[in-house]
């Protein structure tokens, strides 16, 4: 049987919860970012605020605001803070 | 948030990111690793990009400029306000 409807949150209503707050995406290939999520749309682009690029090399790049591409996104971490915290 | 529509009324969300910044100065970053800074002159659904007074940056080192140049959107890993 299905669960009631209000118990299912599904996954892009968990994105849309992270809406304000820090968040870890992991992409495709070794490269990651964490940053304040401002908004996203139906493919996952986001914008992203006071973001840290994590190069596959271990360099950090800081970048004010960005909108990132959807297509290489492979997964997101509410809360996270990039690769140095965890 | 009924039916488990996202909403996206902010004026927050990519799109309006995108409009917030043409004209501005930003950095394209591909997925080669190569980075495109310029003024942005417009951007489409496909995140396909003109650029104004492009600057071309391989492994950070400056190679090339462009008056004008067009970026294919499938290439595009981030598009960042500087």
């Amino acid at each position: 049987m299905a669960a009631p409807s209000t118990s299912q949150l599904l996954p892009l209503e968990l994105i849309d919860k992270c809406v304000g707050s820090r968040i870890w995406v992991v992409m495709k290939g070794d490269k990651e970012f964490s940053g304040t999520l401002v908004g996203f749309d139906d493919y996952v682009n986001m914008v992203l605020e006071d973001v840290t690029e994590f190069d596959y090399s271990g360099n950090h790049t800081k970048l004010a605001k960005i909108l990132l591409n959807g297509n290489n996104i492979c997964m997101l971490i509410p809360g996270g803070e990039g690769p140095v915290a965890a | 948030m009924e039916n488990g529509a996202v909403s996206q009324s902010e004026g927050k969300d990519p799109s309006g990111f995108l409009s917030e910044i043409i004209g501005n100065s930003v950095t394209v970053k591909l997925n080669s690793g190569v980075v495109y800074k310029g003024e942005l002159q417009s951007v489409d659904g496909y995140m396909n990009i003109a650029l104004e007074k492009t600057d071309e940056y391989v492994n950070g080192v400056k190679r090339r400029s462009y008056g004008d140049a067009f970026v294919r959107g499938n290439n595009v890993m981030y598009i960042s306000a500087d």
